[in-house]
């Protein structure tokens, strides 16, 4: 099977190596890691370990997350306990599959954003229109995290404004 | 020897020998297991099943595997592809001719299998780019890859076998082998360009589009593949000299891959988790059949019964090994076969004391060239239809036995005249 894998490497990597891009091939281990926090809601993760000793991580389920690089196995242990900690309480609330929901259309409204400004010439009023109504999303997130009570205390969030 | 060994020594290696064929399981357990079987019921005892073993042709294999590992990391074939379609002008059938020189060149001086894993992919790039059937290409180079890789002694497992087996050094088969090869692949890719005439209609901006081409970005390691070819030439020339230096070729292959290894600095995990050890362990396991076959005298036997029907007469042997090879090895996996001719054929000339060079030669050619007889006939054949189909191209039995079996009559008529004028 190996040999196989390495052929069809080949062949990718030859076109696009032509097509100008800078290719480097590791060999490294893909990781699939589930849980079934409920019999309805699933969390999974891929990760890749490398010889660089470079760790990828990825969410894939409910919703994917930006694929990270971490630098030890413990970083990703870490962080999928605290992703299924954090899963597995918030899978309490009844705003669970409205939050799942949320988030996929996110990634889906961040996906046509993208062809938006891949395939037409955006005109500046929609571009600022578009960035206004983020603000006001953020400030929306911003409030409802003052006026909420906070039910994860295993570390801080890494992502909310004060 | 007790009728009980010889018995059940017979029926552990002809079950091993119908498991192998049948590739329900994979080879390389099944050769190591009758191993074991025999030595457990004391058909051949531990002892004298190690020396059974031919540990040159293991070391060989090792050594050239990982100088090949290393070369391979190199982008070295890529480059070449590139430069010979850019070359040929972005025109199929020159594209062919050159693929196929590289693969016979490469298949001289590495092994079958990993020239097919190293030169399909980048013809499959090269015919998706000029949107023309890869088939006439593809089947160019398991031809090449199977004819040149009986024109030297590193070229093929049945060469590296009956090399081990009878001291032929690399310049022995470069004399004997290289000459009527060249002849061959010569005539057998003419008649694939006449078969396929038809198939090699490419438009203007598609050969423009190899013209864009840049060879030079293919080299992912220039440095490295200098050191390669350097420490490539060296064991080669080692080969030629190996007489001289009054060592055997493993020694130089794996002086070879070490002189590499060390000057290349690669990582030797990685390069030793690609030598496929899964074929190294096979041809262990087979050793140790065969060699158990000798020991209760089977083999002896059989050659014996073979005396009397060619009345000893080389010819003959030869012609007949040479045709029985070809077919055997067309339909049956050419290793388990050289393995088990190569103490025949001994057994042979030890009884007549005649000189039985040409039937070495005859078992090298009818064993290489009939791998080119159907799709299963030779590891490289199935390696290409697995990489073939993995990008959804299909090479079936029949279709390509009805090409590739005629060529390969024409490869073993020409090895029988050649036979006849020189050696008979």
């Amino acid at each position: 099977m190996s040999k196989y894998v390495h052929t069809e490497t080949k062949q990718h990597t030859m076109k696009l190596v032509q097509m100008g891009a800078k290719v480097e091939v590791i060999s490294s281990q893909m990781v699939y890691v589930s849980f079934d926090i409920t019999e309805d809601f699933t969390v999974s993760y891929v990760y890749n370990i490398n010889r660089h000793n470079k760790y990828f991580l990825e969410r894939i389920e409910p919703y994917p997350i930006d694929l990270e690089e971490f630098d030890s196995t413990d970083d990703i242990v870490n962080i999928i306990k605290i992703d299924v900690e954090q899963f597995k309480t918030a899978v309490k609330s009844h705003n669970i599959k409205d939050f799942v929901k949320i988030n996929q259309d996110f990634h889906n409204t961040i996906l046509a954003f993208e062809d938006l400004f891949l395939y037409y010439n955006l005109p500046t009023k929609y571009v600022s229109k578009i960035k206004g109504n983020i603000e006001a999303i953020n400030d929306i997130i911003k409030k409802a995290s003052h006026e909420s009570k906070r039910v994860y205390f295993g570390k801080e969030p890494g992502h909310l404004e004060e | 020897m007790l009728v009980g060994h010889f018995v059940v020594g017979i029926l552990v290696f002809t079950l091993s020998y119908v498991a192998i064929i049948s590739e329900k399981l994979n080879r390389m357990i099944v050769a190591v297991f009758g191993a074991t079987l025999m030595i457990l019921f004391h058909v051949i005892s531990q002892e004298d099943a190690l020396a059974k073993i031919d540990f040159n042709t293991l070391g060989l294999l090792i050594g050239m595997m990982i100088i090949v590992n290393i070369i391979k990391t190199t982008g070295l074939f890529q480059y070449l592809a590139i430069l010979t379609a850019k070359i040929a002008k972005g025109n199929p059938k020159l594209i062919l001719i050159y693929f196929a020189i590289i693969t016979a060149v490469s298949s001289a001086l590495l092994d079958n299998v990993t020239t097919i894993l190293l030169i399909v992919p980048v013809t499959l790039v090269i015919s998706d780019t000029l949107k023309i059937n890869p088939l006439p290409f593809i089947i160019a180079e398991i031809m090449s890859a199977n004819i040149f890789g009986a024109a030297t002694l590193i070229g093929s497992p049945p060469s590296i076998m009956i090399g081990g087996a009878t001291g032929y050094s690399f310049g022995d088969f470069i004399m004997n082998m290289l000459p009527i090869m060249t002849v061959i692949i010569i005539v057998t890719i003419s008649l694939i360009l006449f078969i396929f005439r038809k198939a090699f209609t490419v438009a203007e901006k598609d050969k423009k589009e190899i013209l864009s081409f840049d060879e030079n970005k293919a080299i992912t390691n220039s440095g490295l593949l200098k050191k390669s070819l350097f420490v490539l030439f060296l064991t080669i020339f080692g080969f030629t000299i190996a007489e001289l230096l009054d060592v055997q070729s493993a020694t130089i292959a794996l002086f070879g891959a070490s002189l590499l290894l060390i000057i290349s600095k690669a990582e030797p995990d990685e390069i030793l988790e690609r030598v496929e050890w899964t074929t190294i362990f096979f041809f262990g396991g087979l050793f140790v059949l065969v060699g158990s076959l000798e020991s209760i005298g089977f083999i002896s036997l059989l050659s014996q019964k073979l005396l009397s029907v060619t009345n000893g007469s080389i010819a003959i042997t030869a012609l007949l090994v040479l045709w029985m090879s070809a077919v055997l090895s067309s339909f049956l996996d050419n290793i388990p076969y050289v393995a088990t001719m190569i103490p025949l054929v001994k057994s042979m000339a030890e009884s007549t004391g005649g000189d039985y060079e040409p039937v070495w030669w005859a078992l090298t050619m009818g064993a290489c060239l009939g791998g080119n007889g159907t799709i299963i006939g030779a590891s490289a054949n199935v390696v290409s239809r697995g990489i073939m189909e993995k990008n959804g191209h299909t090479i079936t039995f029949i279709g390509y036995l009805k090409i590739a079996f005629p060529l390969m009559i024409v490869s073993i008529i020409l090895s029988t005249i050649y036979l006849l004028l020189f050696y008979l």
